[in-house]
């Protein structure tokens, strides 16, 4: 039983008592939605945008203008331009919030949830969009809203910047609309957002759905896009332009739309409310969980639940870990890179991750110090950095997609280099046995591996390396 | 535009006539190993922005603000990007062609569907959980034979056991005794997957520092593939032809994903013996072409039919094999894209065949599941 603390969050830490009725301890996480526990400065999106994406768009236009004859100086100046507005500082800063999240919260289950959300509505990797609006995004657009329902989290996510920009809806221009007549040659609908707003965010291909649905909902989703001015680039809020939408009726999965700003909240209702998204949703979140193969029996609660609930997030959330929970001895699961290190993180007490003291002491158009980037940097090399996703599926929750030599080796290497992260008060095989005690199902048998280490980092790439450790 | 598949279609009559009653090549004990290297373009490569036809007035106007303003020559037909300087070289000395106005049989423009589908080989996307490629050296019995340049086991590689991959990560790893109580654990809990990757890392040769630059990854692959008890399958991964924006001509982002493809050649022909590269096929796999109209944003949508490069000594000669579907409006892809008039599966599975010395109607079969391919073996390769 005591590896559910790992699968639905991220173990119990070596202060920590270990919950009597862990089930009770789960679901008592999932109806708020707290303040964040990080203790330092927290920008906010509209911060991020339209302080520091809108200066490095524009500034960078001009460092492009001023150097296009000398490639060295051009990259000097873009060098020195995102030092000037936090480039690769933010980032680390971003994953800090997150990780404590995890870590030291008081609802580490909402956390692993609030991970699963973020990745289902994955922002596809760009060095601009990582650095300013994906952080931004996964605090006040995905986490908000997991007290709210699937509906409005949808409209929310189709509706934010950093989703607009990831899937190009910006250029998604109606043919026949005001704009589109004006500039026929330079206007054109642009699919890719409404594809992937059926295919990844709601009824999945399993719907059925076909190229001229596909078509339909880009119609509707014509003139959504980040807001633009030439001093501003297009770092203005959200707007709907209907100077680009396409006139007229829409059908998708035959049923009509009236053209205006109300045709896209009118069709996300209408998808959310789909069989096929509540079975896809609850294939999901069982898969992330659970297994790599959900069988229906395990998926029918969260999908009444889903019913049910009309979509409340909180209600198929407490369905999804009734149902970790009842399958928890029958099924482990082999563990992603990031909750992995969380785990590592969590159980060994490392100093991780940078203090905000040190986090709050950069200050923007500075080289950051190692401190400052070395979340982003550790997660990227590990193969899993949560803010780069190359693709708007995002990362796997395939077991298999996590296992080759590379992979093993990076657990390997970084279980040994993660030593650094200890405490030297932990250094003790008493330590260790302490939190295997707490976590694992069978101490005994772990503990006769630790007991062959000989030094305390040794303990630490046995364990971490551990079958047991590895999966949850 | 010289090219109409009327042409086409009398030459490979021809052909096929010629190298009908010739059995499949068979491999001489001593001859040297042969190497089959897969480089996935991922996001959609753009066919006719890599491989543009000439002197098509209606193509030209579509695309006017994303035209190459320079071009590589390759035949009385098409043009090369300028970007393509290493396999260009290879071209002018009948070691590298292209196969155009090809594709998987998918037609449905998700990348995920589609790169599922170009790399299981499949008709379902995630129904298959193996890649063509790994289920064709399992049946040559290539098991611990694949190296991908990745951090991820690609799917398309996966189907045989004991697959390697590279991907540097820059530190020393733990001891031997501390990986040996590892590898106790992993046996005492029956982890056979676990088991067979660290048992990879523990034996291979490749060092775990290194730059991960495209060229760099190449030049290691070339260094294993020309080992003759090193690895016979490679599998690079360049990421970024999905260009909605800004895909640009000459230099714009899609000429950058052409660059990093090139730079992969150009490190594997420098790094591998001359012996080696003789005997190496590189081929390109990518989920679908890219609409012939440039959108609103200098960028061009998802589309269908693209094109395949082959690269290295067992390419026959140089050409651009293609039945050419035409680009006027009825002749393409619902009206928008260029058509694919071979099915890129036919491209692979006789690049395999040739590769790995199998018949073309085994893999065919034991591979596509007896789907209705053309051997090209004797059109594109050297037996």
């Amino acid at each position: 039983m005591k590896n559910f603390f790992r699968k639905v969050a991220f173990g119990i830490g070596p202060n920590e008592e270990v919950p009597s009725d862990p089930l009770a301890w789960a679901l008592n996480q999932l109806d708020d939605v707290p303040d964040l526990t990080w203790k330092g400065k927290i920008p906010s999106g509209k911060e991020m945008i339209e302080i520091h994406a809108r200066k490095n768009e524009i500034e960078l236009k001009k460092v492009r203008e001023k150097y296009k004859d000398d490639k060295k100086l051009l990259k000097i100046g873009i060098k020195r331009l995102n030092y000037e507005t936090g480039l690769h500082f933010w980032p680390s800063l971003e994953l800090s919030i997150r990780h404590t999240e995890a870590i030291y919260s008081n609802s580490p289950v909402l956390a692993k949830l609030w991970f699963f959300w973020s990745n289902h509505f994955a922002i596809v990797d760009g060095g601009f969009r990582t650095a300013f609006y994906t952080g931004p995004y996964q605090r006040e657009v995905i986490r908000t809203n997991l007290n709210q329902t699937f509906e409005k989290l949808v409209y929310n996510v189709t509706t934010s910047p950093a989703m607009i920009s990831s899937l190009d809806n910006g250029d998604n221009i109606g043919p026949k609309s005001k704009i589109g007549k004006k500039n026929k040659k330079s206007s054109s609908i642009n699919e890719n957002h409404a594809r992937e707003l059926l295919e990844l965010h709601t009824v999945s291909p399993a719907a059925g759905y076909t190229q001229e649905d596909i078509i339909q909902l880009a119609y509707i989703m014509t003139g959504w896009m980040n807001g633009y001015s030439k001093s501003t680039g297009d770092t203005l809020p959200v707007e709907f332009n209907k100077d680009r939408h396409q006139p007229g009726k829409k059908t998708v999965f035959g049923k009509t739309y009236k053209s205006g700003k109300k045709s896209l909240e009118n069709v996300i209702k209408d998808l959310v409310h789909h069989p096929n998204c509540r079975d896809f949703i609850a294939t999901k979140l069982c898969r992330y969980l659970i297994t790599d193969n959900p069988t229906e029996e395990m998926k029918k609660p969260i999908i009444k639940a889903f019913k049910d609930s009309d979509g409340f997030l909180p209600e198929i959330h407490k369905a999804a870990i009734r149902v970790a929970f009842e399958y928890n001895d029958q099924y482990q699961k082999f563990q992603n890179p990031e909750n992995w290190f969380l785990q590592m993180a969590k159980l060994a007490d490392f100093s991780w991750p940078t203090s905000p003291t040190i986090m709050d002491l950069y200050e923007v158009g500075r080289k950051p110090q190692l401190a400052h980037t070395q979340p982003q940097g550790k997660l990227y090399d590990l193969g899993h950095d949560p803010y780069r996703a190359k693709q708007p599926n995002g990362f796997s929750d395939f077991e298999a997609d996590w296992i080759s030599p590379e992979l093993l080796i990076r657990r390997l290497v970084f279980a040994k280099d993660c030593f650094e992260l200890t405490k030297s008060k932990n250094n003790n095989f008493k330590f260790y046995k302490n939190i295997v005690n707490k976590n694992f199902n069978n101490p005994e048998r772990i503990f006769n591996y630790l007991e062959k280490a000989k030094k305390p980092y040794e303990i630490q790439i046995l364990l971490f390396n551990h079958p047991e450790f590895l999966k949850a | 535009m010289k090219i109409n598949r009327r042409d086409f279609l009398k030459a490979t009559a021809l052909t096929s006539l010629y190298f009908a009653g010739f059995g499949t090549p068979t491999l001489a004990s001593n001859s040297p190993k042969k190497n089959l290297v897969v480089i996935m373009l991922r996001g959609g490569m753009d066919g006719l922005c890599a491989i543009p036809i000439k002197g098509d007035k209606n193509f030209e106007k579509l695309r006017s603000k994303i035209n190459l303003d320079k071009t590589l020559d390759l035949t009385s037909d098409f043009d090369l990007h300028p970007a393509l300087t290493s396999f260009k070289r290879l071209w002018d000395q009948n070691l590298a062609a292209a196969v155009h106005a090809t594709n998987i049989p998918y037609t449905g423009r998700s990348h995920f569907d589609g790169q599922n589908l170009m790399e299981t080989g499949g008709k379902i996307p995630y129904q298959e959980k193996t890649g063509w490629l790994g289920r064709g050296m399992n049946i040559a019995g290539l098991t611990g034979n694949g190296l991908a340049l990745a951090l991820p086991m690609p799917l398309l590689i996966r189907g045989v056991p004991m697959n390697n991959n590279y991907y540097p990560v820059g530190d020393k790893l733990p001891s031997n005794s501390t990986l040996g109580l590892i590898e106790q654990a992993f046996k005492e809990y029956d982890e056979k997957l676990l088991s067979e990757n660290l048992k990879i890392v523990m034996t291979r040769e490749l060092k775990n520092t290194g730059s991960r630059k495209n060229w760099s990854l190449a030049a290691n692959a070339g260094e294993e593939l020309s080992k003759p008890n090193g690895p016979r399958v490679a599998v690079f991964e360049v990421d970024g032809f999905d260009t909605h924006a800004a895909q640009g001509g000459t230099n714009g982002a899609h000429a950058d994903c052409l660059s990093d493809y090139n730079e992969i050649v150009r490190g594997l022909k420098q790094s591998m013996s001359k012996e080696t590269f003789d005997h190496t096929l590189i081929v390109t796999l990518t989920e679908f072409g890219r609409t012939i109209k440039q959108n609103g944003s200098n960028g061009t949508e998802h589309g269908y039919g693209s094109a395949i490069f082959l690269a290295g000594g067992l390419v026959k000669k140089a050409q651009v094999h293609t039945d050419w579907p035409g680009l006027k409006r009825k002749e393409l892809f619902e009206g928008r894209d260029l058509n694919s008039t071979i099915d890129a599966r036919s491209v692979y599975a006789s690049a395999m065949s040739t590769v790995f010395d199998i018949e073309f109607e085994r893999i065919q079969k034991n591979v596509f599941w007896g789907d209705k391919l053309d051997n090209l073996s004797d059109k594109l390769f050297k037996a």
